[in-house]
């Protein structure tokens, strides 16, 4: 009888052994999952690129006094109601976290994409966020290509492309 | 003979109790952790600037939306000021719920943002933040 009670205490000696275990595994887990920042970049890229979708196009016509005009290719952060400043950390204000380039296509079926022609294109933000976009892993900017048709104001059908790139790493990833 | 199996009868018992109050004991502050981890204020910091980040990013001038940051009522530090627990100057969000932290992100909407915290009929904090787009 006795040594089945010193068995019992070894088992539940054990017992908090595994416990422990157990319990330094969701502890590590949770802090794993809760102590990873929310990912919304990608989110965020989807939705500039839509709100430059509105800007350029209305009604499924392009906007006048948008193709080959100069003026908004210079202001057209501007024009588009856009600002890319973001909050001084991490020297964000000196690199900057966007980058937007929108082309203007001849629709031609014909073509891969339909894409015709490049008539007219313009961009906006930090070229270099452009390099990483072939890059895999969550640490790169995250980079989303859209694309729509619209028409002219002559009735030409245009395909309208649009890379919108945003950063911000250190906010999103760990 | 029968007092002395009597009383080893009561000390199993004993140890099986104490044994089973210190799993209980166990499980109940591993429960604890997760859940204090689940709702944290810097989780729910970061979680309502991004989401009100996100949502000024695809607003449009002459909006009015109506957030819910009833977590964030409940959550915030008991001497907190509501007034003080969003705050968006330039184009960026800072919710702060307690007085060490807070957690600021940027949106890219050039907007003109006003906010205040919602009332009920009653003039009581209602856990909405009304946010209007100009």
């Amino acid at each position: 009888m006795k040594n089945k009670k010193g068995t019992d205490k070894i088992i539940s000696m054990y017992w908090f052994v595994i416990l422990f275990l157990v319990a330094a595994a969701i502890v590590y887990m949770a802090a794993i999952f809760y102590g990873e920042p929310y990912d919304v970049r990608e989110i965020e890229a989807h939705i500039l690129a839509n709100q430059i979708a509105n800007c350029v196009a209305e009604g499924g016509y392009l906007k006048e006094n948008i193709l080959f005009d100069e003026e908004f290719k210079n202001n057209f952060l501007e024009q588009c109601d856009l600002n890319f400043n973001v909050e001084d950390v991490y020297g964000w204000k000196e690199l900057e976290q966007y980058y937007l380039k929108i082309e203007f296509y001849t629709f031609d079926p014909n073509m891969q994409d339909n894409l015709g022609d490049l008539k007219f294109d313009f961009f906006e933000g930090n070229i270099n966020l452009k390099d990483d976009c072939d890059r895999m892993g969550r640490n790169f900017p995250i980079c989303v290509e859209r694309s729509f048709y619209t028409l002219g104001k002559d009735n030409q059908k245009y395909a309208v492309k649009i890379l919108s790139i945003v950063r911000k790493t250190e906010k999103n990833v760990r | 003979m029968f007092e002395k199996r009597f009383s080893r009868r009561g000390e199993i018992l004993v140890e099986n109790i104490i044994f089973i109050i210190l799993n209980l004991i166990f499980l109940t502050i591993l429960m604890v952790f997760l859940f204090s981890k689940m709702g944290s204020v810097a989780v729910l910091e970061e979680m309502y600037a991004k989401q009100i980040a996100l949502t000024l990013d695809s607003a449009e001038p002459g909006m009015e939306i109506h957030f819910n940051m009833e977590n964030a009522f409940d959550k915030k530090e008991k001497e907190w000021d509501v007034l003080q627990m969003v705050n968006i100057q330039e184009n960026v969000v800072t919710v702060k719920l307690q007085e060490k932290g807070g957690y600021a992100y940027s949106f890219f909407n050039n907007i003109e943002v006003g906010m205040y915290p919602d009332k009920d009929e009653n003039n009581e904090y209602n856990g909405f933040y009304v946010i209007t787009i100009n």
